[in-house]
């Protein structure tokens, strides 16, 4: 099996354990997620996201060729999941309002981003050349699908950061956010801040969308969020046992696409999402097997 | 100014030793409504106009009303959901808003609104309602108490056997009485339901104010149930207030009166015989479907018996 030579090769031995580990972080920060998304309809709120970060990778792009950042580093990451968080909150906040249908909302930002994004691009790399620096080397590939075997120890830490800290606020807040996503009205009137419970959950999204980019790109983010949740219900519907279950599909999603990736010269991204695709599959029919309950 | 005062006490319900001997139980507040109005951004007239209102502590209040009526308007106000514009509203001498955040208000939705799908329990929905503000640090299966609380809670509204069943796996009688069981769990000395009989038949209507006369009898706590349906309201209540963007009447289910009906659902009902005590009564207007709408001036409205023991009107 590729996989186990490219972990045992010193040659290749580094790069995979630093994509394992960052994917890992990703995945089970997406996987104790995942639930509330499915359950809550928010994956294409997520998509809007993913894609808002377009606009995040246009800012990050244009302060580069100004020398305000380096490329791929902290302060770029930053900017993006500043950008997603400004545009996450934007679209709950839209949609809650009802200024506008929650889909047209979303729509809205998502084009408005990408488009944004393209053009920012477009403008970095006109800066760049009248400043005679070479422009922002991220390609369009690594943003559509992700690089999870190009992580550095930085993006491996700052992963594994984000996952701790998305982890510390679910676990911090888990009761009134609990409450929040089973019944958001009647959690109002007990008390639970609806405002605070509907941001924090954003952010959250748009920490875990903007983490999960470097592991399968703008494109399939979103499946990190959701295809592990709606594998997990459809095999229990105990929370605790759920979550498990997204954890672990999350993990073995990983593990599967990275080894699918090695063997046959896959993308990384793709190849996770096709695993956690199959994995739903079986869930499905496992689920509607006969003798089931 | 509109005002109605309940001079009224609560019937002689004698608490049950079971509960209150293992869990102690504050008095129930009062509800003190004092001239509010309130209208909506955009709208042309007052959703509530000059609505007055006392509720004594421990009383079981109906307020009956017509879709449109104010009925959902007034419930937020007192829950805090909706800033106050104009006028008082004191739950035991506090503002809403504070209540709220006390837990002294127990909030039972229309069924159904809640997201079934979510992996929960029926006792952790309990629990939830429970101990949302616990500290993270303290975990909920080690208390003792407040399980035993829940499952007296569980036990009390009938879904006990359920108790570690998924909530989406219950119907939707037994998913009410657990949202019942949770507005009750924090402690909450005021039980708000809204139109609680929405999609029950006749004899589910029954069921539902029994069961709501067993939690009086056994927690004491003040009941407001807000509904259209005549039959929701005079089960069960001590009282009943009929709202219809004004209040048009506060005294007891004995008392609606053709008139009274009448003016509240915006119909004459000259002709229809005395005595509804015990009928079925439907409103259905253009704007029965929607809160916001305005009441239409003509309803029609049907009468059937509510149940078997019912004489049905004369000719």
């Amino acid at each position: 099996m590729e996989l186990f030579t490219y972990l045992t090769d010193p040659l290749t031995r580094d790069l995979y354990l630093q994509a394992l580990l960052a994917g890992t972080a990703v995945v089970v920060m997406c996987g104790v997620l995942s639930p509330i998304v499915v359950v809550r309809r928010l994956g294409f709120i997520g998509q809007g996201v993913s894609h808002s970060a377009f606009g995040g990778i246009g800012v990050a792009a244009v302060l580069a060729a100004l020398g305000r950042l380096s490329p791929g580093g902290l302060a770029e990451f930053i900017v993006i999941v500043a950008f997603c968080v400004v545009a996450a909150l934007g679209m709950g906040g839209v949609s809650r309002k009802r200024t506008l249908p929650e889909d047209t909302a979303i729509g809205l930002f998502l084009v408005g981003s990408m488009a944004l994004g393209a053009i920012l691009v477009q403008v970095s790399q006109n800066i760049a050349a009248s400043r005679g620096v070479s422009a922002s080397g991220r390609s369009w590939e690594s943003i559509l699908f992700g690089s999870i075997l190009m992580a550095g120890p930085a993006e491996t830490l700052t992963g594994i950061l984000c996952a701790v800290g998305v982890l510390a606020a679910l676990w911090w807040f888990r009761r009134p956010m609990l409450f929040h996503v089973f019944d958001e009205e009647s959690a109002r009137a007990f008390g639970v801040p609806g405002p605070l419970m509907r941001s924090l959950l954003m952010i959250l999204l748009a920490v875990a969308v903007v983490t999960a980019m470097k592991l399968a790109g703008v494109v399939l983010a979103t499946a990190l969020l959701v295809l592990p949740g709606a594998i997990a219900l459809r095999l229990s519907r105990r929370l605790t046992v759920v979550t498990a279950i997204a954890v672990a599909a999350g993990v073995v999603g990983l593990i599967g696409g990275l080894a699918v990736s090695a063997q046959f010269d896959f993308q990384p991204g793709p190849s996770v999402v096709l695993v956690l695709v199959a994995l739903f599959a079986g869930a499905w029919m496992w689920e509607r097997s006969p003798g089931r309950a | 100014m509109n005002h109605a005062d309940a001079q009224v006490q609560p019937r002689p319900t004698g608490p049950s030793r079971s509960f209150q001997a293992s869990h102690a139980i504050d008095p129930p507040p009062g509800i003190t409504i004092t001239g509010i109005f309130h209208r909506y951004p955009g709208a042309e007239a007052d959703a509530l106009e000059d609505v007055s209102l006392r509720v004594e502590p421990g009383v079981r209040l109906g307020i009956l009303g017509p879709n449109g009526g104010g009925k959902s308007t007034l419930l937020k106000l007192i829950l805090g959901l909706l800033p106050l514009q104009r006028g008082e509203i004191l739950i035991g001498g506090i503002p809403p808003d504070q209540a709220r955040r006390q837990g002294l208000i127990g909030y039972v939705p229309q069924k159904l609104e809640a997201e079934l799908g979510l992996p929960i329990s029926a006792r952790q929905v309990v629990e939830l309602g429970a101990a949302w503000r616990r500290p993270p640090w303290r975990p909920i299966r080690h208390d003792a108490d407040l399980r035993a609380r829940v499952d007296r809670l569980l036990e009390l509204v009938g879904v006990r056997d359920y108790a570690d069943k998924p909530i989406g796996s219950l119907s939707g009688g037994q998913v009410q009485r657990v949202l019942i069981a949770r507005a009750l769990a924090s402690n909450a000395r005021v039980l708000a339901l809204d139109e609680p009989t929405v999609g029950i038949d006749a004899s589910g209507q029954q069921r539902f104010a029994d069961l709501l006369t067993a939690i009086h009898a056994e927690l004491r706590p003040t009941i407001l149930v807000i509904s259209h349906d005549i039959r929701a309201v005079a089960a069960g209540s001590d009282r009943v207030a009929c709202l219809a963007r004004k209040l048009h009447l506060h005294t007891s289910p004995e008392g609606l009166t053709p008139r009274v009906l009448g003016e509240l659902f915006a119909h004459d009902l000259a002709g229809l015989p005395a005595g509804l005590r015990g009928m079925h009564l439907h409103a259905h207007s253009a704007g029965e479907c929607c809160d916001d709408n305005p009441i239409e001036p003509r309803v029609d409205l049907t009468i059937s018996p509510a149940s078997p023991r019912t004489r049905p009107p004369a000719d």
